[in-house]
Order: structure tokens, then C-alpha cells, then sequence
């Protein structure tokens, strides 16, 4: 599936999601804090497109911004958002709200507290219809139980008139899945959407996800911080560190060969069932704050190979076909 | 198994009698507060005499079996009386809970929803209001509103808008930080549409129990101020009326006064209790949780 997907990178038309350039800045009492720096990014069609970060990386904001639902507080200075081809930025509130929903759904981190408590789950997944088609409640609900068949939930009739509690955690995630893919969406942006599950959970999630890209023919955006999800989820990986992406490229090229120390940093960090492993690895230092960035590299403060160079900021750096990183070792390495 | 199967047992125990006492205060709520509505509503019918006949012959008459409640000093009979007032109550209590819970939750819930310099000139102006005592504030009102039945709803009414308001805001906002108002914009919903189908939804059973609440409170105050004089007009029955006449008879007549604190406290105690209970009844988590 995969070697087919980068083979839309190669197409005419444009991604379903390109970001170019984009920069948010937070004003703050200590001075402009810049959460995301010049992101670039494309999401192809029917590719699962991977951003992997530490808490803090900007990654959450970068998928806030695509849905234009950023704080009130932060700013985009530069860049452009396309959805399509057709720029999101300056869209008024009302034309936004319309593509919300409609071509573009988000699938929460913690679907237990993104559930409406006293709502039956059947009238929230209903919701979009009645919302984007102007559908009469009936209709909804009745659209609303064939979309918790398609995530697989049991008995989707019955569960359809019950309330969140009444759920796991793992219907809970199906459900939010079910209400993300209502009125089939070309871009999914799924925020962890595992994190808050059970290990077994996660995986009948993730392959829920999978089949949901295969049958609905949609592209994704996922956001997580956990590099065992990349690599059986996704068709291509940006790693993002304070704001910038440090490296990005087909998932079976970086896994095999990790061109910025960062990566391998954490690909060393990723416990990986071997029993040489004897403990977990962590990588010293903790990620820079945004008011106070280092000069030159990002990741200058905590990588082991830091030579004089690193003061000066490298361009992202081809290290093989459909694979780049901004560390200034990679040229030495060919 | 033994020893599981007798934990069951106690925990099953223990739960219908969490579910007992909450239903309990459903019932003995729901029982008072549907003798004082039944009465309300069908006191033309259930009422032995015309609670207006002037019979100064039997006046002052004690509890007997033509007059179970006895007769006033104009003779009239009291059982009809007390029952003619309730409906004076229920109606002053609807309308003044209708305008303040109506009142005070729109504002409520645009100063919690939109913040900011919206929230702080509502809020400020509530607090104005707020600082009066309130029976002061009714009698204030009233003094400008002139004397009747229909301001005092009024007056009543505005008293309870700023304690709604509050609380709605309070909820609102306690809503707002919720996950799924965000995943609501993420689907595409307008403000509009989070506030009526996501956000009132949630902050309905708070309000709800403030309005039984609030609903005991009303008929005190109408009695006041009908007490007072400013309610409910002789030879008009109400609740506070007959309680001031009452009073100048303590004496020679008990029950002139006794008859209608009964009912005031049959009407307070069985709003408060359905109100208590109605908030176990409908809030889904707590259901959860017993």
C-alpha cells in the first residue's frame, strides 16, 4: 500500500492537505513564542501522513491550525494552509464552519471526554447530517447506526440510544470515528486518537483507522508521539522538535536509516520487545521552550554529535530519494 | 463463592437503599407538591363553599363538621379559602420562577459563553441587584410598579434573575472547558447551535433544581408580600393575606392563623424535596453512580 501511495506524491494534482511555510506565534509576557516554524507538509491522497513529536513540538497546534480553530491568543505570521489546492487562510468563520465536518473531521485524543455526557451517542453521531445536509432527526439517526456498523461497534441499533458512560473506551473511539467519518470526509486529522486507550485496544483501533482509509478512500493526518504507531500506521513520517520538522521521508527510510540524531534518539527510545533491551532508554534534556530557542539547530542543547557547525541552522538535507533531515551530518554520512 | 456472592448481595443491598431514600424524597415531594397543584387547579370543584360567602352569623366558628377548618371573622369558610389560595401561589410561584429562570438564563449563559467585556457588565449589573435584600427589592419594586397580583409576579421574578444567572454562568463555563464543545466546533456547529444542543442540555438539570428551589422560595415571598399588603388584594384568598388576619385572632382563633402556615409549609417543603429528588432522577451520571 505504501510504495503506491508515495506514488501520488509523484501526481499533477495537488495533496489533499498542503501546508507550506506555516509559522504560529503566542504573544507572551516574555516576548513572541513560536509554537510552529516554518512547517511545510503534504498529506497526498489515501496517504496516512505521520507527525511525531514530544509534547510541546507544536504538533497539536499545526493540526489546530489546519481546522482554523487556534486560540484566540495565537497568530499565523506566515504560510499558507490548502486544503485541495483552495487556501484556508482568511476564510471567514461562517465558510470555515461548512468545511469543518464536512471536508475536513477530527478524531479526538480522549473520545471519553469529546462524547457530550448527557446526549445519546446516536443523536451525536447523527449530528453532521442534520448540521452540513439539513437532514430531519429520522434520517440521521438512521444514517447515524449505519456509520457505527461501518467502525464495527456491536449492536449499533441499541448502542445508538445510549448514553457515552455506558460505553468503553474503545466504543467511545469508535463512536468519535463513526461522527469523523460521517459525510466521508477527504481529511482526517486524528490527534493521538490511541493514547488514551488500553494497548489491545489501541491496535483494533489502528486497524479501524487503516480499513477506514482503504474503504473510504480518505487521507490522514496523524499526530502522535509514539513511534511503534508510525510504523505500522503510516505511509510517510514528519518528525517535528520545537516548532520545526527535523525530518521527514517514506516510514521503511527513516526506520532503516534515521538521518537526524534526534531520530535515532528516539527510535532508541522506542522499547522495542528484544530482550538485549534491558531498560528504557530517555534522551537527556528536555525540549526547548518557544520564547527561547536555541541559535542554529533545535536540537543543538541535546544531541550527542554536536560539532561547531550546529550553530548555524541546516536546510533540510537530502539524505536518499524520499528522505530529508536538517542535521548537518547527514551530508557527511552521502 | 460464598463469601463473593454475600458481597453482591450487600452491595445490591446497599444500592436500592441509596435508591430508596432518592426516591423517597421524589415521592413525599411529588405527593405535596401535587396536593397543593391538584388544588390549584380544581378549587372551584373541591372547595366545599364559595371561599368569598359572607356569613356573619357563624363566624369565627372553631373546626366542625360543616366547616372542617372552621370559619373567619366574616364567617367565610377557611377550608375553601386555604384552597383558593393556592392557586394564587401556584400561579404567582410559575410566573416569578418562569421570568427569573427565563431572565436569568439567557444572561447566565451569554456572560459564561462569550466572556470578556459582556460577561463583566452583566455580571456587575446582577451583583447591583444581588446586593438588595430581597424582600426589600420586591417591596421596592412594588412600590414602583404599583400594587397587584401581577406585579408582584414581576417583582418576584426580577429578584430570582440574578441568582439564575449565576448559576447558569457558571455552568456554562464549567461546560465550555469540556472536550467535547471542542470537538463540536471541530464537526462545524455555530455558536448558536453549541449553546442550545450541547451546552443547555448539560447546565438544564442545575437550573432545573434551582427553579423547585427557587419555586419554595416564590410562595414565601408571595406570602410576604401579601402579608404585607402588597399581593394578593382582600377579598382576594391568599396564603399571606390570611396569615395576617389570622394573626390579629391568635387568640380566640387558631386556625385562622395555623391553616395557612400549614399550607405554606405543606407548599415549601414539597417544592424543595421534588426538587432535591428530581435532580437524582434526571442527571444521568448520578443514576450512574448509584
Amino acid at each position: 500500500m505504501s510504495a503506491e501511495a508515495r506514488g501520488h506524491r509523484r501526481q499533477d494534482r495537488p495533496p489533499v492537505l498542503g501546508i507550506a511555510g506555516l509559522t504560529i506565534e503566542f504573544a507572551t509576557r516574555r516576548g513572541a513564542a513560536r509554537v510552529v516554524d516554518d512547517v511545510t507538509l503534504d498529506v497526498w491522497p489515501q496517504e496516512i501522513v505521520g507527525l511525531i513529536g514530544e509534547s510541546g513540538s507544536g504538533k497539536t497546534m499545526t493540526a489546530l491550525a489546519v481546522l482554523g480553530l487556534l486560540p484566540r491568543t495565537a497568530r499565523i505570521t506566515t504560510g499558507d494552509i490548502r486544503l485541495s489546492g483552495a487556501s484556508l487562510l482568511g476564510l471567514p468563520e461562517a465558510q470555515l464552519r461548512t468545511i469543518r465536518g464536512r471536508q475536513i473531521a477530527m478524531i479526538p485524543q480522549n473520545p471519553m471526554s469529546a462524547l457530550n455526557p448527557v446526549l445519546r451517542v446516536g443523536a451525536q453521531v447523527g449530528e453532521p447530517y442534520v448540521l452540513h445536509r439539513g437532514a430531519d432527526w429520522k434520517t440521521a439517526l438512521t444514517q447515524a447506526v449505519r456509520r457505527l456498523a461501518d467502525v464495527h461497534l456491536p449492536l449499533p441499533d441499541e448502542r445508538a440510544s445510549e448514553y457515552p458512560h455506558q460505553f468503553s473506551g474503545g466504543m467511545q473511539q469508535r463512536a468519535m470515528t463513526a461522527m469523523a467519518i460521517a459525510l466521508d470526509p477527504p481529511l482526517l486529522v486524528a490527534d493521538e486518537p490511541t493514547t488514551a486507550l488500553d494497548v489491545t485496544i489501541q491496535a483494533q483501533i489502528l486497524r479501524l483507522l487503516r480499513e477506514i482509509r482503504d474503504e473510504h478512500h480518505t487521507s490522514m493526518l496523524f499526530i502522535t508521539h509514539d513511534l511503534a504507531v508510525v510504523a505500522e500506521m503510516c505511509d510517510w513520517v514528519y518528525v517535528m522538535y520545537a516548532g520545526r520538522i527535523l525530518e521527514q521521508g517514506s516510514v521503511e527510510r527513516i526506520f532503516a536509516r534515521p538521518g537526524h540524531p534526534y531520530t535515532q534518539a528516539l527510535l532508541r527510545a522506542t522499547p522495542t520487545g528484544e530482550a538485549a533491551q534491558a531498560e528504557l532508554i530517555s534522551i537527556p534534556g528536555s525540549i526547548p521552550s518557544p520564547v527561547d530557542l536555541p541559535r542554529g539547530c533545535r536540537f543543538v542543547d541535546r544531541c550527542p554529535y554536536r560539532f561547531k557547525h550546529c550553530d548555524e541552522e541546516p536546510p533540510l538535507l537530502t539524505v536518499e530519494a524520499d528522505h530529508t533531515a536538517r542535521c548537518w551530518l547527514v551530508e557527511t554520512h552521502g | 463463592m460464598s463469601v463473593q456472592l454475600a458481597q453482591r448481595e450487600r452491595h445490591w443491598v446497599g444500592r436500592s437503599a441509596v435508591h430508596w431514600r432518592r426516591f423517597r424524597l421524589l415521592l413525599i415531594g411529588g405527593c405535596l407538591v401535587g396536593l397543593v397543584v391538584l388544588s390549584a387547579i380544581f378549587a372551584d370543584v373541591i372547595s366545599p363553599y364559595s371561599p368569598y360567602d359572607i356569613d356573619v352569623a357563624i363566624k369565627l366558628q372553631p373546626p366542625n363538621r360543616a366547616h372542617w377548618l372552621g370559619t373567619d371573622e366574616f364567617g367565610r369558610d377557611v377550608l375553601s379559602r386555604v384552597i383558593h389560595a393556592a392557586r394564587i401561589s401556584v400561579k404567582v410561584a410559575a410566573v416569578a420562577v418562569s421570568v427569573g429562570l427565563i431572565g436569568g438564563g439567557v444572561i447566565g449563559i451569554a456572560a459564561g459563553y462569550f466572556g470578556g467585556p459582556v460577561d463583566m457588565v452583566l455580571m456587575r449589573f446582577m451583583e447591583l441587584l444581588f446586593s438588595f435584600p430581597a424582600i426589600l427589592l420586591a417591596i421596592v419594586l412594588m412600590a414602583v410598579l404599583g400594587t397587584s397580583i401581577l406585579n408582584a409576579m414581576t417583582a418576584i421574578g426580577i429578584i430570582f434573575i440574578p441568582g439564575f444567572s449565576r448559576l447558569a454562568r457558571a455552568a456554562t463555563q464549567d461546560v465550555l472547558r469540556q472536550q467535547y464543545i471542542e470537538a463540536a466546533h471541530t464537526i462545524g456547529m455555530s455558536d448558536v447551535r453549541i449553546l442550545t444542543r450541547e451546552i443547555l442540555p448539560n447546565i438544564i438539570t442545575p437550573l432545573f433544581v434551582e427553579a423547585m428551589a427557587a419555586f419554595a422560595y416564590a410562595v414565601l415571598l408571595e406570602s410576604s408580600l401579601s402579608f404585607l399588603g402588597l399581593g394578593a388584594q382582600p377579598p382576594e384568598p391568599s396564603w399571606g393575606n390570611m396569615l395576617n388576619t389570622g394573626r390579629g385572632f391568635m387568640d380566640q382563633a387558631p386556625w385562622l392563623g395555623v391553616v395557612p402556615g400549614m399550607a405554606m409549609l405543606i407548599g415549601v417543603l414539597g417544592f424543595n424535596l421534588l426538587g432535591d429528588g428530581l435532580r437524582d432522577v434526571f442527571d444521568p451520571r448520578l443514576r450512574e453512580a448509584a
